[in-house]
């Protein structure tokens, strides 16, 4: 290994804003990454889980005697041992106001939607564990279900947690600003619309996954977990489990995708800790394919009810949005969408606004966190409602945007739920998107019909995204079970690098990548010589975890800290070392610590950490160690933005459409790495489309059964569905976060199902086709074409 | 009640003689009986092609094939690709695109384009993307496979 000098001047690499190889690629690419299926202890048993075929039935009787039975079965659970031994899984994320309707890791006499665990079995195998849990023989009595949030809020719909509820409805949150009923009844126009959006599943390629170990004489839980927040779910495992939580031990090593769907425990988890408490032994569950469409959290499911009121200039004069979030059928440790209201009036000046969301339990698998949370769904229905709005005012759709938009001058700005857009440029990104799409040109040219039949139109969809949280106060005023702080360990080795150690797990978003590029810039050292260690909680500091677009505005922080201190430290014993007095006059750089105005006075940082680690020598003053850990508690949200604009093409007699061009315009502050922020942007983007195209998870109404529980009926994009998408960026340094970052993992996921909605309309103008619920299918185009014929479908 | 069958497959170049449950399936025999792991599992459905590996040099799923049908073939898997401590040029025009995000879908794709590769044929863009088609990704969007998948092939074509 050689010390590399580097001249002073030259550019390092490796540092913010340069794209590095990324320290993940290496083991991932020889298929040497570590998902929670690639570990078997010796002597592990495997778990299978027996799940309610109805939507809800009251359980009249289990009979697993037969099970039992069977060679290689070592243990069976059913409802009464959980609830002997465990408590009901706590959630980290409530909704202000709502009572719990949290649940056991196996059903308490009814189930409440297909796929909930009533059962679970432990055996030598996979393959017996999966004969024995068919033999287990449960005696269901159907009672009537809850198909959805408009079903849930029948006068006559049964109670579906009558010990705790009187209706159906959770909780409902409204939040208003001035007044928008009399600036509604006062406005010139007025638009309205029921905007039905989609339940989706996040979807990640691994499944979960957990191998519990207990050692109860060494006072060890072990997990290993497919999961985004190891820290917060060692405190579930605690509480669900009625251990101390230093007993347990969480690692998450590589995580194959998670999207928000990997937040906190699940019930197997506690099962198959539950089985290995019991055993003592390890005990392994791989969710299959099948069971994670019915037993992993949904997503988005949601009808808007949204109104715009305007004059005739198109200046909004306010807007109201009721929603109905669908929980499902039990609250989750995160629950349904909270985003929605928080950016209902997006990018646009308002002073009257009314938002509420009304949480609604249904019968169906319950929803959580995915990416995006609720963003998207709200972005839907105001854009949409927009464009409407535009054709009643006969006005460009870009026009009536500018001229709503906030403008940089007048950000900081408190919007009508409290939160504070940062700072930004909206319109710059509307007018790029506009400009790059050809928007003027097509204008010119007209809708068509071209020469090949079909019609053609841009649609607009702008949007702010919130990332991170403003605030530990913010999230504790909100019931919340997790801070808004990040945490880093950093420790200089005597091979001359630093260790990195951090909560935050390993899932794509390229945090061992960017973790390494922060500390590289403000320590000096070269970026290749910091070593990260992720998702182990006996390694690393106490945090909260990858979720919400929150990892670098927190982390960041707590990197910038930990830097700095180890830095001083390190030029401290630098100092001594090269027998200059003030170390001031030095600096860190690559390998080297030297006299920033002398590069050729400097000595190995190899040197400098073994003198500081060993302390043989170290004089007086200078304490042995070479570590710091810090934490950082952001003092504000960071809003990302952007406009994304659709050329779209419409066969106006079949509804087939095309998306021939997509392009997102976007803003996320200071980028820490360009290449990292592109692949964050295109797989959001990706996700936004199959959920506004392709992507639904539909139940039979009349058995309440998931019709397309498979992959081969549950369609996400392959590499040929991926329309041409066209990335632009702006770059607008927050003044809120280190190093003027805003979050970047949500934000391709929000404006894709408003942009196309609002393309399709346009060609379809002449027409007067509207939209208002997704996924586009050409099959819902046809009829809204039907339907504005005057034709019946 | 385990119905076991004796096989013998020659993975990655190594022979292994096995006894295996008649029911097991090969993707499930490599990862589990061979302890390869990188070779995934994502459907068991031959959807997602997770589990995408090589069987006398074609690409094939091997959550659809169970293992005595690998009896008497040659396999290879992504633990074939690296060479010593480089990586292979197909597995750095992955990582110099960014082609990977949390890398659970990229044994697949690398393992396809193995494939691709040995035929030498010229593919445009739209016909790679065809080709891709058989392996899901989440994370990425797949711009950036396709561009890494495109750069290799001319490459390995010598242009
Ligand atoms: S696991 Fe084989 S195709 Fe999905
Ligand atoms: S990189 Fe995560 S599924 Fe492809």
């Amino acid at each position: 290994m050689s010390d590399v000098v580097e001249s002073p001047s030259a550019p390092r690499s490796g540092v913010i804003g340069d794209s590095p190889a990324r320290k993940e690629d290496d083991r991932l690419l020889r298929g040497e990454g570590r998902f929670a299926d690639d570990v078997t202890p010796a002597n592990a048993l495997h778990m299978a889980v027996v799940r309610s075929p109805f939507p809800r039935a009251r359980i009249e009787a289990i009979d697993i005697s037969a099970a039992l039975e069977m060679d290689g079965v070592h243990d069976v659970l059913v409802g009464t041992d959980v609830a002997a031994r465990s408590e009901p899984i706590n959630v980290l994320r409530p909704t202000p106001g709502a009572p719990y309707v949290t649940y056991y890791a196996l059903a308490q006499g009814r189930v409440e939607y297909e796929g909930q665990p009533v059962a679970s079995v432990a055996a030598t195998s996979r393959h017996i564990a999966e004969d024995a849990a068919e033999l287990i023989e449960v005696d269901y009595d159907p009672v009537e279900h809850v198909p959805d949030v408009i079903a849930a809020m029948e006068p006559d719909a049964p109670v579906l947690h009558p010990d705790v509820l009187d209706s159906n409805l959770l909780v409902s949150n409204p939040q208003s600003v001035g007044d928008s009923a009399s600036a509604i009844a006062a406005a010139d126009t007025v638009v309205s619309g029921r905007f039905f959006v989609n339940r989706v599943s996040g979807l990640p390629m691994e499944t979960r996954g957990i191998v519990a170990e207990w050692r109860p004489g060494g006072r060890e839980l072990s997990v290993r977990l497919s999961t985004q927040t190891p820290h917060l779910v060692r405190s579930q495992l605690a509480h669900c489990l009625r251990l101390d939580e230093s007993w347990i031990h969480v690692v998450a090593a590589d995580v194959g995708g998670a999207f928000g769907l990997k937040l906190g425990v699940y019930p197997e988890d506690l099962l198959a800790c539950l089985h290995a408490m019991a055993l003592r032994r390890p005990v392994k569950w791989i969710e299959d394919r099948l069971e994670f469409f019915r037993a992993t959290t949904h997503a988005r499911e949601a009808v808007h009810d949204f109104r715009i009121a305007a004059d005739r200039e198109g200046r909004i004069a306010a807007m109201e949005d009721v929603y109905a979030t669908d929980l499902g059928a039990y609250y989750g440790s995160f629950g349904s969408a909270q985003l929605s209201s928080v950016t209902y009036s997006g990018p646009y000046r308002l002073d009257h606004g009314t938002v509420e969301r009304r949480v609604t339990m249904t019968s169906k698998t319950p929803v959580g966190a995915y990416r995006g949370y609720g963003q998207p769904e709200v972005n839907f229905a105001r854009e949409v409602l927009l464009d409407r709005l535009a054709r009643r005012l006969e006005m460009s759709p870009v026009e009536l945007r500018r001229r709503n938009m906030l403008t940089p001058e007048e950000l900081p700005w408190r919007n009508t739920t409290g939160a504070v857009y940062d700072s930004g440029d909206y319109a710059e990104c509307l007018l790029a998107a506009v400009d790059r799409i050809g928007y003027d040109e097509l204008r010119r040219t007209g809708h068509g019909p071209r020469a090949d039949g079909r019609y053609v139109g841009v649609g607009l969809s702008s949007f702010v995204e919130r990332t991170g949280y403003a605030s530990s106060r913010f999230l504790a005023g909100r019931g919340s079970k997790f801070g808004a702080h990040e945490s880093v360990t950093v420790r200089a080795n005597r091979s001359g690098g630093i260790d990195l150690y951090t909560g935050v797990s390993t899932f794509g978003q390229g945090s061992e990548t960017a973790f390494a590029q922060v500390l590289s810039h403000v320590l000096g050292i070269a970026y290749d010589r910091v070593h990260v260690h992720a998702g182990d909680t006996s390694a690393t500091p106490l945090n909260t975890g990858a979720f919400a677009s929150r990892t670098m505005i927190a982390a960041a922080g707590a990197l910038e800290k930990a830097a700095a201190d180890l830095r001083a430290k390190t030029l401290k014993v630098g100092a001594w070392l090269l027998e200059v007095d003030d170390p001031d006059e030095l600096e860190i750089a690559g390998t080297v610590v030297r006299v920033a105005s002398d590069p050729a006075r400097s000595v190995a940082l190899r040197d400098v950490h073994e003198e500081a680690i060993l302390g043989l020598r170290l004089p007086e003053g200078i304490e042995p160690g070479l570590e710091a850990t810090a934490y950082h508690e952001p003092t504000h949200a960071a809003f990302a933005y952007g406009t994304a604009a659709a050329l779209v093409s419409v066969d106006a007699e079949t509804g087939d459409f095309d998306v021939e061009r997509f392009v997102m315009v976007h803003d996320s502050g200071t980028p820490v790495n360009p290449q990292l922020i592109d692949g964050q942007i295109r797989g959001g983007l990706a996700q936004g489309l199959g959920a506004a195209l392709r992507e639904e998870l539909r139940y039979d109404p009349e058995t309440g059964q998931l019709l397309n529980g498979t992959m081969l009926d549950y369609f996400v994009p392959t590499a040929c569905d991926m329309p041409p998408i066209e990335l632009v960026h702006t770059e607008v340094a927050s003044p809120v976060t280190p190093f003027g970052v805003r979050g970047v993992g949500e934000t391709g996921t929000i404006p894709a199902g408003a942009a196309i909605a609002n393309g399709i309309c346009d060609a379809l103008s002449g027409l007067g086709v509207e939209i208002s619920r997704l996924p586009l299918t050409p099959e819902l185009v046809w009829r809204e074409i039907q339907r504005a014929r005057g034709v019946p479908a | 009640m385990s119905d076991e069958v004796p096989i013998t497959v020659t993975v990655n170049g190594t022979v292994h003689r096995a006894s295996v449950d008649a029911r097991t399936h090969a993707a499930d025999f490599l990862r589990h009986t061979l302890h390869m792991t990188g070779t995934h599992v994502g459907c068991e459905q031959g959807v997602c092609g997770m589990c995408t590996v090589l069987l006398d040099g074609d690409a094939v799923k091997s959550c659809l094939l169970l293992a005595p049908q690998l009896d008497g073939h040659e396999i290879e898997t992504v633990e074939s690709l690296a060479d010593g401590d480089g990586l292979n040029a197909l597995q750095e025009a992955f990582r110099d695109a960014h082609a990977l995000q949390c890398g659970f879908c990229t044994p697949g794709f690398l393992m396809t384009t193995t494939a691709l590769a040995r035929d030498g044929r010229r593919r445009s863009r739209e016909e790679i993307r065809e080709e891709l088609s058989g392996v899901l990704c989440r994370c990425t969007g797949y711009e950036n496979i396709v561009t890494a998948v495109e750069r290799h092939l001319s490459e390995a074509r010598g242009v």
